[in-house]
C-alpha cells in the first residue's frame, strides 16, 4: 500500500514539475503581453485589441494561410496517391517511398534554403530568356512565393509520412479497397468514397501539424527574404514586444486547440477496442 | 524419459506440492464485479482447472494468488499462511500467461534464468538449471534463440520453463494454450500435464475451453459470476453437474419441456415418472404452472422408430461412431438425441419416432423463455 | 525542426502485410501494373526535382569557386577547408554542443514524462499533452523563444519579480538557449517515446514481478533494456532537430552563443564578407554530413525497437 501511494506521489510530482515547466513561460508571456509584472506599464489588452490593426499583420496572415493551405493540399497530393499505391499494388516501393520522405530530414531547413537561394541566384544568370527563367521569377512572386510552397513541402514530408502511414496501417486498406471493388464500386470511387473517408483523421492530424510548422516556419521565409507571420512577428519585436509576445501565444494556442479538437473528434469516430 | 526424471530431482525436493485455498475472495471493478464470494481448495499436488465463460472471475482469481489484483475482501492461503498482503515479486507462484510474456531482448536460456537471476543466484549455477528447465519442456535445442525467432507453441514452452525456475509451490497457467493452433494445443496439453505430475506441483489452469480442462485436470472447478458452482472430477461434472449451468456448460444437454410430479421430488416426462435429481427449482414461485424442463446428455436419449410415435426426426448431423438427432417433439420442442451411427439406417429424416428416458434421477431447470415449446 | 513523431504515430508496421489472397480474384482487383506505379510518381518527381536541384547546387557550389572569383568556377576544397576552421569552426562546434546537451537533458526528463502520461488514468489529460508536443515539437522555434524572453529574457516577467538579473542570470547564454531548446526537445521525446512505451506489454512487467523482480529491478532488466533502442533513437532525433534550429537563436537577439545555422544565414545575406555565399554552402554540407551521421545511427536503433516493442 504505500508502495502504491508512492508511486501515486512520484507521478503527481512528476506532472507538476512538467507542468510547471510547460505552463509558466506561457503564463508569463500573456502578462507579459497585458502589461503585468513588469514595471512601468498599465495593465491592457491593447496589444491584442491592436494586433488587428498593427501594419502587415493582415498581409503576413493571409501569406501564411495561402502557403499553409498550398503546403496542405501539394503534401496530400503527393503522398496519398503514393501511399495507397505502396500498400496496394507496388509493396516494393515501400522503402524507396520511405527514404524519399525521410531525406529532408538529414538536410536541415538552413542548409536547404542555402541551396534554394543558390539556384534562384543561378538560375536567371545561366537562363535568361527563356521559359525557365520566367518560371523562376513566378516561383518567387512576392504575392505568393510558390518557392516557399515547395520548401516547405519538402520539409513537412517526413512528418506527414509518418502520420499517414501510421493512419493506413491502422485500417486493413487492402480489405477494405476488395470489398468495395468486390461490391463493383469502380476505382475513382473507391479511392473517394471508401478509403479516404476511413482515413479522416490521419488526414487532418497530418493538415494540422503542417499548419503548425508553416505557421511557425521562419528559417526559410527569412533568409529568402519574405515576410509571412513567423517573420512578420520577429520584425515587430523591436517596437511592439508586447504585440510580438501576444501574437506568439496566441498562435501557439490556437494551433494546440485545433489539434486537440482533431484528435479528439478522430476517437469519437474511431473508439479504441478496449480489451 | 526415465533419467531426465531422475535428473530432476534437484529441481523439486520437495515434491510435495503446496495447498491452496480461496476464502471468501471479492473483487469489483468499478461497476463490475469480478469475484463474488469465491471459496475454493486445491489439495497439495492437484491439478484444478478454473473453467468458465469469459467474465466469471477465473483470471482474476488466479492474478489475486500471483498477487496482481488485490481482493477487495477475503484471503489467500497458501499452506495455511494468509498471502494476501504479500507483493507479488515475493509470492511463490510461477505464471505462465496467455502470450507474449517473454522478454523480447533476451534468448529463450536468458529469459528462463531470469528469475533466477533476480534472486541472486551465479551465473554458472543458474545457467545449469536453466538448460535443464529447457531440457525439461522439451526445447534443448533453442536456448540461444530470441522470441521473435520461435513458435507460439515453443514460446509457452519457454514461458512455462521461466514459471518453473524458482521452483515454485503453485504452478498458475491463465489461458496458455489459447493463441495456439489445435494441433499445437493438444501436443502442448499433454506436456504440460506431464511435466506437473512429474514435479507433483499445484497447479491452477484457467480457460475457457471444456475440453482441455476435462482431459488435463484432476479436478474442474466451474466458475459462474464470481462465483463456484461446482468442483469436482471430470467424470463426476459430467455425470452428475450440480446445477443447470454446470449442466449445460460442460458438454451438450438436451432439455426436454416436463411437468412436475405429483409428489415432491418426482418429474412427468416423455410419458413416464422420474425422480428429481437436487431440489425442483422454481416451482412455488412460478406460480405453480410449474414449467420446468429435464436435462439429459444426448447419449441418454434413447431413440426407437415407431410407425405411431408423435415425434418426428427433424435432423441427422454425422459426428462419426454417433450421429446426433434433432426431434421435434409433439409439442413443437426440438431434443437432441446421440445415437450410434449404424443406427441412422433406421432412423431416418422424417421417421416417426418414440423418445424415452431410462429410470435415473434427473437434473431439472426452470423452463427458458427462449425454449420454443408451444403448449 | 521538423519532428517525425507524431500524435497519431504507433507503430507502421503493416499488419496485413503480404496477406494477399493468393487467388484468382484478388488479382483482378487489384489495379492494372502500369497504373499501379503511377500513383508514387508525382512524389518522386517532386523531390528528384525540388530536393535534388537544391540539394545537387549546395553540394556543387560546396566544392565550386564562386563565378564572380577571378578565373571562373572550377572545383576547390577551400569553401570546405574553411568551413571547418576559425569562427565557422567554432560555431560547428557550438552548435553540437548545443545540441548533445540539450537533446541529453531532454531524453532524460522526457521518460519518466512520457512514462507519467502514457499510462494516466486520464484520458483527456493524455489527448492534450499528445497534441501540445505535436504544436510545440512542430511550431517552430520564433514563439518559444518569445514566450521565454517574455519570462526569463532581461526585460522577462520572472527576471524582473526575482531580480534574477543580479544573480547573473542570463537568457542568451549556452543554458539559457538550453532551457528554450528543451521546450521543444522534450515534447518531441515524448512524441518519440510514446509507441514505445505503449508497446511496454502488461505481461513483461507481471512476468517480472512473478520471477522475484520489484519495480526497480523490473526497470533495470526489462523495461530500460527494452526502451533502450527508442531512447538512443530519440536521442539521435533530438541531436538532428537541435542542430538544425535555427529560428530560436535568431529570435533571441544577442545571443552570445555560436551556432553554425547562424553562420550559414549570416554569410547567405551578405552579412559577412563578399564571396562567402560558398562557404555557407559548405556549411550546409557539414550540416548534412552530421545529420547523416545522425539518421544512419538512429534507422537501425528504430527497427531494432520496432521488432521488440511493434
Amino acid at each position: 500500500m504505500a508502495g502504491l501511494s508512492r508511486i501515486r506521489y512520484g507521478r503527481a510530482f512528476v506532472l507538476l514539475l512538467t507542468g510547471a515547466y510547460f505552463l509558466v513561460p506561457l503564463a508569463c508571456a500573456v502578462a507579459f503581453s497585458i502589461g503585468a509584472g513588469t514595471p512601468g506599464r498599465s495593465i491592457g489588452f491593447g496589444a491584442y485589441t491592436g494586433v488587428l490593426g498593427a501594419g502587415g499583420f493582415t498581409d503576413s496572415l493571409t501569406l501564411t494561410l495561402k502557403l499553409a493551405a498550398a503546403t496542405i493540399a501539394l503534401v496530400l497530393a503527393l503522398l496519398v496517391p503514393a501511399l495507397v499505391t505502396v500498400r496496394l499494388a507496388a509493396p516494393r516501393l515501400r522503402t524507396l517511398v520511405e527514404i524519399v520522405c525521410m531525406l529532408p530530414l538529414v538536410v536541415p531547413a538552413v542548409a536547404l534554403v542555402a541551396g534554394i537561394s543558390a539556384v534562384l541566384r543561378w538560375g536567371p544568370d545561366h537562363f535568361a530568356g527563356t521559359p525557365v527563367f520566367q518560371a523562376l521569377a513566378a516561383l518567387q512572386d512576392q504575392n505568393f512565393p510558390f518557392v516557399l510552397v515547395l520548401a516547405y513541402t519538402l520539409m513537412a514530408l517526413p512528418l506527414a509520412y509518418r502520420t499517414l502511414d501510421a493512419g493506413i496501417a491502422a485500417i486493413d486498406l487492402r480489405m477494405l479497397v476488395e470489398a468495395a471493388r468486390a461490391c463493383r464500386a469502380p476505382w475513382p470511387r473507391t479511392l473517394l468514397q471508401v478509403v479516404l473517408p476511413n482515413l479522416r483523421g490521419a488526414l487532418l492530424n497530418t493538415a494540422f501539424l503542417t499548419l503548425a510548422l508553416v505557421l511557425g516556419e521562419y528559417t526559410v521565409a527569412a533568409i529568402l527574404g519574405y515576410q509571412p507571420f513567423a517573420v512578420w512577428i520577429l520584425a515587430i519585436s523591436g517596437s511592439q514586444a508586447q504585440m510580438s509576445v501576444a501574437v506568439s501565444v496566441m498562435g501557439l494556442l490556437v494551433t494546440w486547440v485545433l489539434l486537440l479538437v482533431v484528435a479528439t473528434a478522430g476517437r469519437a469516430h474511431h473508439p479504441k477496442e478496449t480489451s | 524419459m526415465t533419467d531426465l526424471v531422475s535428473d530432476l530431482t534437484p529441481l523439486s525436493p520437495a515434491r510435495t506440492g503446496a495447498t491452496v485455498e480461496f476464502r471468501g475472495l471479492r473483487r469489483a471493478f468499478g461497476a463490475t464485479t469480478a469475484l463474488d464470494g469465491l471459496d475454493l481448495t486445491v489439495e497439495p499436488g492437484e491439478l484444478v482447472a478454473l473453467l468458465g465463460p469469459s467474465g466469471c472471475g477465473k483470471t482474476t482469481a488466479l492474478r489475486t494468488l500471483a498477487g496482481f489484483e488485490r481482493p477487495d475482501s477475503g484471503e489467500v492461503l497458501v499452506d495455511g499462511e494468509d498471502i494476501t498482503g504479500v507483493p507479488a515479486h515475493r509470492r511463490d507462484a510461477g505464471m505462465v500467461f496467455q502470450s507474449y510474456s517473454l522478454f523480447p531482448h533476451l534468448t529463450a536460456l536468458d529469459n528462463v534464468a531470469f528469475g533466477l537471476r533476480m534472486s541472486g543466484i551465479r551465473t554458472a549455477e543458474r545457467r545449469a538449471r536453466a538448460a535443464e528447465l529447457v531440457e525439461l519442456v522439451g526445447l534443448p535445442h533453442h536456448t540461444g534463440h530470441y522470441p521473435h525467432q520461435l513458435s507460439g507453441g515453443q514460446q509457452q514452452r519457454i514461458a512455462l520453463a521461466r514459471a518453473l525456475a524458482l521452483r515454485p509451490r503453485v504452478l498458475l497457467l491463465d489461458e496458455p494454450l489459447s493463441a495456439l493452433d489445435a494441433q499445437v494445443r493438444l501436443t502442448l496439453r499433454e506436456e504440460i500435464r506431464r511435466i506437473q505430475q512429474q514435479l507433483g506441483i499445484t497447479t491452477l489452469f484457467v480457460t475457457h475451453d471444456q475440453e482441455e480442462a476435462l482431459s488435463m485436470a484432476d479436478r474442474v472447478a466451474v466458475m459462474r459470476a464470481g462465483r463456484l458452482e461446482q468442483c469436482a472430477p471430470p467424470a463426476e461434472l459430467y455425470e452428475r453437474p450440480a446445477t443447470a449451468f454446470v449442466a449445460e456448460f460442460v458438454g451438450v444437454m438436451s432439455r426436454i419441456p416436463a411437468r412436475p410430479g405429483a409428489d415432491d421430488g418426482t418429474v412427468h416426462v416423455l410419458g413416464r415418472s422420474l425422480p428429481v435429481s437436487g431440489r425442483l427449482p422454481g416451482t412455488g414461485a412460478a406460480g405453480g404452472t410449474g414449467d420446468v424442463d429435464v436435462l439429459v446428455r444426448p447419449e441418454a436419449v434413447e431413440v426407437t422408430a415407431d410407425e405411431n410415435g408423435t415425434s418426428r426426426i427433424t435432423g441427422a448431423a454425422f459426428l462419426g461412431a454417433t450421429s446426433r438427432l434433432t426431434v421435434r417433439l409433439a409439442n413443437g420442442a426440438e431434443v437432441a438425441a446421440d445415437v450410434p451411427t449404424h443406427a441412422m439406417t433406421r432412423l431416418p429424416v422424417g421417421a416417426a419416432v418414440t423418445l424415452t428416458l431410462a429410470h435415473r434421477p434427473v437434473l431439472v431447470d426452470r423452463r427458458r423463455a427462449s425454449g420454443g415449446a408451444g403448449s | 525542426m521538423s519532428a517525425i513523431p507524431t500524435a497519431a504515430g504507433g507503430s507502421s508496421r503493416p499488419r496485413s502485410a503480404g496477406r494477399s489472397a493468393g487467388l484468382g480474384p484478388a488479382r483482378r482487383l487489384r489495379p492494372p501494373r502500369l497504373t499501379g506505379w503511377l500513383g508514387v510518381v508525382p512524389l518522386l518527381a517532386f523531390t528528384v526535382v525540388v530536393f535534388g536541384l537544391a540539394f545537387g547546387t549546395m553540394v556543387f557550389g560546396a566544392f565550386t569557386t564562386p563565378e564572380t572569383a577571378p578565373g571562373g568556377v572550377h572545383l576547390t576544397g577551400a569553401n570546405m577547408s574553411a568551413s571547418v576552421h576559425g569562427a565557422y569552426l567554432t560555431s560547428l562546434i557550438g552548435s553540437v554542443k548545443l545540441s548533445a546537451v540539450s537533446a541529453l537533458i531532454a531524453t532524460v526528463v522526457g521518460l519518466p514524462i512520457a512514462h507519467v502520461i502514457v499510462t494516466s488514468r486520464f484520458r483527456a489529460l493524455r489527448r492534450a499533452v499528445l497534441a501540445g508536443s505535436g504544436v510545440l515539437a512542430n511550431f517552430g522555434g520564433v514563439p518559444l523563444a518569445f514566450a521565454f524572453v517574455a519570462t526569463l529574457g532581461n526585460a522577462g516577467v520572472l527576471t524582473h519579480r526575482f531580480h534574477l538579473l543580479s544573480h547573473g542570470w542570463s537568457l542568451y547564454g549556452f543554458w539559457g538557449l538550453t532551457l528554450v531548446y528543451l521546450y521543444f526537445l522534450i515534447p518531441l521525446m515524448v512524441l518519440t517515446l510514446t509507441p514505445a512505451l505503449e508497446g511496454l506489454r502488461r505481461q513483461w512487467c507481471e512476468a517480472a514481478r512473478n520471477n522475484g523482480a520489484n519495480t526497480f529491478r523490473y526497470w533495470a532488466h526489462v523495461a530500460l533494456p527494452l526502451l533502450t533502442p527508442s531512447l538512443l533513437g530519440g536521442y539521435v532525433l533530438l541531436f538532428g532537430s537541435a542542430f538544425s534550429a535555427y529560428a530560436t537563436a535568431a529570435a533571441m537577439v544577442g545571443s552570445s552563443v555560436p551556432l553554425v545555422t547562424m553562420q550559414i544565414a549570416d554569410a547567405l545575406s551578405g552579412n559577412v564578407l563578399v564571396g562567402q555565399g560558398n562557404v555557407a554552402l559548405a556549411l550546409g554540407v557539414d550540416m548534412v554530413v552530421v545529420a547523416g551521421l545522425v539518421m544512419a545511427v538512429q534507422l537501425p536503433l528504430q527497427r531494432r525497437s520496432a521488432r521488440w516493442l511493434a
